[in-house]
C-alpha cells in the first residue's frame, strides 16, 4: 500500500518536472490521424499499401540487395502535394553480372508462367530468411547443408557469413553463391542508411 | 447590396458550429454589419435557443418553403441588436422538406437585405450538409484538436473543395485547451492546421462560460470578459476583413506550466529540507 502511494507520488514529480518522462500522448493521436487521413483520402488501404511494398521489393531486389526489413513505405503529405516516401536501407549494390543473372531470371520467369510463382516464393524466403529470425535461417541450413558442402567445400568460411551463404546457395545452386559471399565480405555493410520518418517523430 | 453566405460546417456534431454561429453572428451585428442566420438543421434545432429566440419564432424556413409566410415574414429580429435576424429552422421536419434549389435562392433573397448570411449546417455529410452548403460561397469549418473532429473536418475539406460555389473556406479550432496542448497531452493548433492544411480564422478556448451562456440564450461574445467571447469577436473581425493576430493561448499556457513548474520545485526543496 504505502509503497504504491510513493510510486505514485513520485511519477508525480516527475510529471511535473521531466516532460520526457511521461509519453506525449499527442504525438501518439498525430500519427495516427496522419496515417488514417492518408487512407480515407487516397483509398490506399493497409493491403494495398503492402502490397506495392513487396512488388517493389522484388523490382528493387533485382538491382540491389536491401534490407527488407526496415524497407518503409509511406504516403506523406508535402505542402499542397501527396507524396510516396521510400525509404530503401541499401545493404550493398549488386554488380553487373549479378543484375543480369536476375534479369535473366526474369525472362526465364516470364517464359515459363507456372515456374513463375514458385521461382518467386524461394527467392522471397530466401531474402526474408537473410534478415529475418536466426531460427529460420537454421532450419534452412540443416536442409541445404548437403548441396553446401558439395558446391562450396573448398570455401573457407567464417561462421558468421555461414547463413548467408547457406541462403544464397538454396537460391541459386549455379555458380552464384560463392561470388555474392565474397562480395558480402569485402564491402562494408551499411544497414538503416535511413529511419522511417515516423520514428524521428 | 450583396452579402457574403457563409456557411458554418463540422461533419461532426457536438464541436460547435451552432455556437460558433450565434456568437460570430452576433459579433458581426455588433460590429455594426446587417447579419441573417439561416439554421438549416431541421428535425434539431438549437440555434433559436442559444440566442434565446425560441419564443418569438413564428415561421420557419419550411413555411417560407411551403409558402406559408414571406420571407420576411418569418425572419426574428435579435432582442438587443435589431441587426441580427434569425431564420429558423422547423423542428418538426427533416431534411428532405427543403431542397438545395430553394435554399439556395432563399440565400440569394437574403443577401441582397444582409451584409452576412451564415448558414449553420447539420452534422454529417448527407443531405443536410449538401442543402447548407448549396447557397454558399464561403464556408468555417469548425473542428476541435481530437482526432475525430479533425478526420471529419478533413472529409468536409475535401467534400467543400469539390463544390466550386465555395471559393473559401477557413479553419475554426474550437474547445481548444492550451494547457493541455502545451503538455502535449492534446494536439496543438499547429498540429491540427498543418494536417488540415487549411487556413485559420481562429481558435476559441474552452470556456465554462459557454454553457452559462447557454443556458441564458444569450451568446458569449456579449460577455466582454470571456476570454472565448474575445476569441469569437477577433474571428468576426477577421470575416470583416481587419488583421487581428491569433491569441497565442499557448504561450499563455506555456507560461503559466512554467509557473507551476517553479512552485512545484520550490516546494519539492521545501520537503527535502
Amino acid at each position: 500500500m504505502s509503497e504504491n502511494i510513493f510510486a505514485e507520488i513520485y511519477n508525480k514529480i516527475l510529471g511535473l518536472f521531466g516532460q520526457n518522462t511521461k509519453d506525449e500522448s499527442k504525438n501518439t493521436a498525430v500519427n495516427r490521424l496522419r496515417l488514417v487521413l492518408m487512407q480515407d483520402r487516397t483509398n490506399l488501404t493497409p493491403e494495398i499499401m503492402n502490397r506495392m511494398r513487396t512488388e517493389l521489393i522484388a523490382v528493387l531486389s533485382k538491382y540491389v540487395e536491401l534490407d527488407k526489413e526496415a524497407l518503409d513505405l509511406n504516403i506523406g503529405q508535402e505542402g499542397e502535394q501527396m507524396a510516396l516516401m521510400l525509404s530503401i536501407p541499401v545493404i550493398r549494390a549488386k554488380d553487373e553480372a549479378e543484375i543480369e543473372e536476375a534479369l535473366k531470371k526474369e525472362t526465364e520467369k516470364a517464359n515459363e508462367e507456372s515456374e513463375d510463382a514458385e521461382a518467386e516464393e524461394k527467392e522471397e524466403n530466401n531474402e526474408n530468411s537473410e534478415s529475418e529470425a536466426t531460427d529460420e535461417e537454421t532450419e534452412e541450413k540443416q536442409i541445404s547443408e548437403d548441396s553446401e558442402i558439395s558446391e562450396q567445400g573448398e570455401e573457407s568460411n567464417d561462421s558468421e557469413e555461414e547463413n548467408k551463404e547457406v541462403d544464397t546457395s538454396e537460391d541459386e545452386p549455379t555458380s552464384e553463391p560463392a561470388e555474392s559471399a565474397i562480395d558480402e565480405k569485402q564491402i562494408p555493410k551499411i544497414k538503416k542508411v535511413q529511419k522511417n520518418d515516423s520514428e524521428e517523430e | 447590396m450583396t452579402g457574403r453566405v457563409i456557411v458554418i460546417t463540422s461533419g461532426k456534431g457536438g464541436v460547435g458550429k451552432t455556437t460558433t454561429n450565434a456568437n460570430i453572428g452576433t459579433a458581426l451585428a455588433k460590429a455594426g454589419k446587417k447579419v441573417v442566420m439561416v439554421d438549416t438543421d431541421l428535425g434539431l434545432r438549437n440555434l433559436d435557443l442559444l440566442l434565446g429566440l425560441e419564443n418569438r419564432i413564428v415561421y420557419t424556413i419550411v413555411d417560407v418553403v411551403e409558402e406559408r409566410c414571406k420571407l420576411k415574414q418569418a425572419l426574428v429580429k435579435d432582442k438587443k441588436n435589431p441587426n441580427l435576424c434569425l431564420l429558423a429552422a422547423a423542428q418538426t421536419r427533416d431534411k428532405t422538406a427543403v431542397t438545395e434549389e430553394q435554399l439556395k435562392d432563399i440565400c440569394d433573397e437574403l443577401k441582397e437585405q444582409f451584409d452576412f448570411v451564415l448558414v449553420d449546417c447539420p452534422a454529417g455529410i448527407e443531405q443536410g450538409f449538401q442543402n447548407a452548403v448549396a447557397g454558399a460561397t464561403e464556408a468555417i469549418v469548425v473542428t476541435t484538436p481530437e482526432m475525430s473532429a479533425v478526420r471529419d473536418a478533413d472529409r468536409i475539406i475535401g467534400l467543400l473543395e469539390a463544390k466550386e460555389e465555395i471559393k473559401s473556406y477557413k479553419l475554426l479550432i474550437n474547445r481548444y485547451r492550451p494547457s493541455m496542448a502545451a503538455s502535449k497531452d492534446m494536439m496543438s493548433k499547429d498540429d491540427v492546421v498543418e494536417i488540415l492544411s487549411a487556413e485559420l480564422i481562429g481558435i476559441i478556448p474552452e470556456d465554462t462560460g459557454i454553457i452559462t451562456s447557454t443556458n441564458k440564450g444569450e451568446p458569449i461574445v456579449n460577455d466582454e470578459n470571456s476570454l472565448a467571447g474575445r476569441a469569437y469577436r477577433n474571428v468576426a473581425k477577421r470575416i470583416i476583413g481587419e488583421d487581428v493576430p491569433i491569441i497565442d493561448f499557448e504561450e499563455e499556457a506555456k507560461f503559466s506550466t512554467k509557473l507551476k513548474k517553479f512552485f512545484s520545485k520550490f516546494l519539492n526543496k521545501g520537503k527535502e529540507n
